[in-house]
């Protein structure tokens, strides 16, 4: 009887595993909406703000002691003029080259040093969607204020996270005019890109430690929908996962035009590419169509993206741009 | 424990010798847990030490950089020492508990799947998107502690034959649950790779939750797990001399080890839920102690308990400080270190090499 | 006294004992003796409640012993099992210490009381001189006598041993059996003994059992069983059964022809 029931508990606890891999969690699109701003009234100081965990967040004014606890925090934080008000930053923000020069205070598999983060005395902690609520809760009960940015879906939302970044930090005007700015680059590149007929197939390599299965952008990423913007057409967006494995099989039948090295940084070259077995049958290793590409400009969720967006546009149609 | 008269008995046990596990052991753990709450990341200049606990006992307001100092002690931490020491020691008592019940020197608290199952169901809940609240933040803890003890059921209900609970049977049921539920975690951390990162921290072992919330939420079940594995010392003496032999001495063995077996178990999911899957401790100090202090369970299960809650202090302490700021999960200390000084301990004992 | 009755157990389909009616008056030896995989061990098993039988009683003075809780029951009946696989850390006191666990709280707290009892039953063996040696340095038959001490630390009306001589050395294996006689004849414990050796029966038990492929062939006085005609049935083996040339008892010879 009783072994009946333990097969019976086997079996429950394999379908309840299969659940929810069945429907992978996806963390590039948030099922909610985006966050929501609600500015303060313009005489009182104090700001409060909707985070993207569904809190609350006030702040007596703009914060002047943030540490940032994401690489692309960091990057928004500065380009919207804030970059002297950031004391700390996790170990992974590297761009622009001062925030190297800030107080590192860990992230490296997901643990951070918490009692260098309170030393810091920071009035705002900037977290993001690579820091779990954990995280977010555990910094809260010692007492610091914490803003979690989501991760946006689309540009729009990206543009609102620089809105939101520059109310917090008192830059709002000067995030304004980044975000106009920003709007103009993109109109320019789909005005350049409207009139063309040809959109080239675009595989965008994330991960080939296996060249006969290697990982490639999903639908879901900033990375599809830029390749798109770019007018191109990416070979994952039929898959079904935002991290998403691609046979070499279905990479040969896909018969890219252009392969775009996202892994660039970890070795992967068009000599490295054009050695692998197999892979010399596809288009773009036969006309040496294989860039390297900075991986940076279109997986961190700031400004940049609009950056990875004219790179791309350039290589898949080189001239076109100014 | 009784004398032996005098004359002509070679007293094997002196009254003193008898005495210093019970000096050693627990300054071992005082001197570990002072030093965790020393040392961490920012430094706290031992003078500054000195007047922060001169503060507390006036009950004066301090200044800074004391008060802060005096924060980062109370707040980050005292509470991290005291899981930690907590987690050591349901590792130490219940890897000894283990040793015990399963006559087998390799065994250790995850030896029937604990780990596994904790570990499935940790990474089962991370699959999901909990809301933000004090029941999301508790789901993985909460799912990786039913894992575990959904775990142990499982493998007791297959072991089990008629009354008797077969020691090859425990072990078999456990090791196959064991491998079910790591392919199956292997398999859902593939599939979800956005929490892959977490999942891999969380299998490798470390604090993650902050506070005395987790503190004060695993000392329930620690106090009552461990407080069966210390009465249970002379079950387990009796245990080493076969099922047969205890049975035959008067102890009634079957539920004697279903509870000690609970118990353990208890403690080790307990253990998991919050720090993960923490390797070595539960292994090595039981043998530490045996080797030191002798085979009596009576005593094994105490020391054991202080001993592993001090070697894991220690440990923590280098995962924290020897690559500030960031932090190596406490699992690869513990078997980075462990594993080369169990080997000198083993070096250094030739005449007592029995277990 | 031990009363066997009916005792039938199996091993999942096979049936090792069948139908075994046995009694052990208090003050005698009984020595079971018969061919490998008779049965012996299992009917020792049984009788002190390790193994669960099909069906048939063990009783005491009336008291169902396989009724009792196992704390009870170890104060009726001491095993002296083999000395295989002993846990070799413990020392000889600690080990017969274990003994007293009947008397003991679940703490294993002793008084002195227990302890004087523990030095009486090393004593008893001779085994003194070892108490603070570990059981991993002593030999086969030191071991033997300390598990020996073991079960009279148990102090209980009844006694089981489980082929106890069968690695000992000659001068070991006759100090035992006199140990054994002497238990049952001064301090009146019913002693029944498993034994391989057809001699040692024949000169340290008051009766003899012989058991058969898991059946009673025989039970009486050693001279009433230890007869030609059911001893080569038993062991498939011709004997002669001889007059031992200075004590009252007979003696069992292989009678095999030289070819």
């Amino acid at each position: 009887m009783s072994r009946k029931l333990a097969v019976a508990l086997f079996v429950l606890i394999l379908l309840a595993a299969c659940g929810p891999a069945a429907t992978p969690a996806p963390t590039s699109v948030p099922p909610s909406p985006t966050p929501s701003s609600v500015p303060a009234s313009p005489t009182s100081p104090s700001i409060s703000l909707t985070d993207g965990l569904g809190r609350s967040v006030t702040l007596a004014g703009p914060a002047q002691r943030v540490v940032s606890l994401a690489p692309s925090n960091t990057e928004i934080l500065y380009a919207v003029g804030a970059g002297a008000q950031v004391v700390g930053r996790d170990t992974f923000s590297d761009y622009p080259a001062e925030a190297k020069s800030l107080a590192d205070v860990g992230g490296s598999m997901g643990s951070y040093d918490t009692e260098a983060i309170v030393a810091l005395h920071p009035d705002l902690v900037l977290a993001g969607e690579i820091n779990t609520p954990d995280l977010v809760a555990a910094l809260e009960k010692l007492g610091l204020t914490v803003y979690y940015l989501k991760n946006p879906a689309t540009l729009e939302d990206m543009y609102a996270n620089l809105a939101t970044v520059g109310s917090l930090t008192g830059h709002a005007a000067q995030a304004a005019d980044l975000v106009s700015s920003l709007k103009a680059r993109v109109a320019a590149v789909d005005a350049a890109i409207a009139p063309l007929n040809s959109r080239p197939t675009v595989y965008y390599e994330l991960d080939a430690t296996d060249p006969t299965k290697p990982y490639t952008a999903g639908p879901g990423t900033f990375v599809d929908l830029l390749i798109q913007r770019a007018g191109g057409t990416n070979v994952g967006s039929g898959l079904t996962s935002a991290y998403a494995q691609i046979s070499l099989e279905q990479l040969v039948v896909a018969n890219p035009q252009v392969i775009i090295l996202g892994d660039a940084a970890y070795g992967e070259s068009a000599q490295t590419v054009a050695a692998r077995a197999g892979w010399s049958a596809l288009a773009a290793v036969q006309s040496g169509q294989i860039y390297p590409f900075d991986d940076n400009l279109v997986s961190r969720p700031g400004p940049r993206l609009v950056d990875g967006l004219e790179a791309l546009a350039k290589l898949l149609h080189p001239g076109v741009l100014k | 424990m009784i004398g032996y008269g005098r004359s002509t008995l070679r007293p094997y046990i002196f009254s003193m010798r008898r005495l210093t596990p019970f000096l050693a052991v627990p300054a071992f753990l005082l001197v570990a847990i002072l030093l965790s709450i020393a040392i961490g990341s920012v430094f706290i200049p031992p003078a500054d030490l000195g007047r922060i606990l001169a503060g507390w006992l006036e009950g004066a307001a301090l200044a800074e950089p004391l008060k802060t100092f005096a924060f980062i002690l109370l707040s980050i931490r005292m509470p991290r020492t005291a899981l930690v020491a907590l987690t050591g020691a349901a590792l130490g008592g219940s890897g000894a508990a283990y040793q015990g019940l399963f006559r087998n020197p390799l065994a250790d608290p995850y030896l029937i799947g604990v780990a596994s199952g904790a570990g499935l169901g940790a990474v089962l809940a991370m699959s999901f998107h909990w809301p933000y609240s004090t029941l999301g933040l508790l789901a993985v803890p909460a799912a990786a502690f039913l894992g575990a003890l959904a775990t142990v059921f499982l493998v007791y209900a297959l072991a089990r034959v008629g009354k008797t609970l077969p020691t090859t049977n425990l072990i078999l049921a456990g090791v196959a649950f064991s491998s079910f539920a790591s392919a199956l975690t292997s398999f859902l951390m593939l599939r979800s790779t956005g929490e892959l990162q977490q999942a891999i921290a969380w299998l490798l072992g470390g604090a993650t939750q902050a506070g005395w919330g987790p503190v004060l939420t695993v000392l329930p079940y620690l106090a009552i797990g461990l407080g069966v594995l210390v009465l249970s010392g002379h079950a387990l003496n009796l245990l080493q001399f076969g099922d047969e032999q205890a049975q035959q001495l008067g102890l009634p063995v079957a539920r004697t080890r279903t509870l000690i077996l609970l118990a353990a178990s208890l403690s080790t999911a307990a253990a998991v839920a919050f720090s993960g899957v923490i390797g070595f401790i539960g292994l090595i100090v039981p043998h530490v102690m045996r080797l030191w202090f002798g085979p009596d369970y009576r005593r094994l299960l105490p020391l054991s308990i202080l001993g592993g809650a001090g070697a894991l202090l220690v440990a923590d302490v280098i995962a924290r400080s020897v690559l500030a700021p960031q932090e190596l999960p406490v699992g690869i200390v513990t078997a980075l270190a462990g594993a080369p000084f169990f080997l000198w301990i083993l070096r250094r004992s030739k005449n007592q090499g029995y277990w | 006294m031990l009363k066997i009755e009916n005792l039938s157990v199996s091993y999942g389909p096979r049936r090792v004992l069948r139908d075994v009616s046995l009694e052990v008056a208090s003050g005698e030896v009984l020595a079971l003796i018969g061919p490998n995989g008779a049965g012996k061990s299992t009917l020792v098993r049984a009788a002190s409640g390790v193994l669960a039988p099909c069906s048939g009683t063990v009783r005491t003075n009336g008291d169902d012993l396989l009724a009792l809780p196992p704390a009870r029951r170890a104060r009726f009946l001491a095993v002296v099992p083999q000395a295989l696989s002993l846990p070799l850390a413990f020392t000889v006191w600690e080990t017969v210490l274990m003994g007293r666990t009947p008397y003991l709280n679940f703490l294993g707290q002793a008084s002195t009381g227990d302890g004087a009892i523990v030095r009486q039953a090393l004593e008893r063996v001779d085994a003194l001189g070892l108490a603070g040696r570990r059981v991993g340095e002593l030999s086969g038959g030191e071991q033997q006598r300390v598990l020996l001490a073991r079960a009279l630390a148990q102090s209980t009306p009844i006694l089981l041993a489980d082929e106890p001589t069968a690695h000992l050395d000659l001068q070991h294996q006759v100090h035992l059996m006199e140990t054994l006689r002497t238990l049952a004849h001064r301090d009146h414990l019913a002693v029944l003994v498993a034994l391989h050796d057809l001699n040692l029966a024949a000169r340290y038990a008051d009766r003899v059992a012989l058991l058969v492929a898991g059946e009673l062939r025989a039970a009486g006085t050693p001279r009433a069983v230890l007869t030609p005609a059911f001893i080569s049935e038993a062991y498939g083996l011709p004997v002669q059964v001889v007059a031992h040339p200075f004590a009252d008892v007979p003696l069992v010879l292989p009678d095999t022809k030289e070819d």
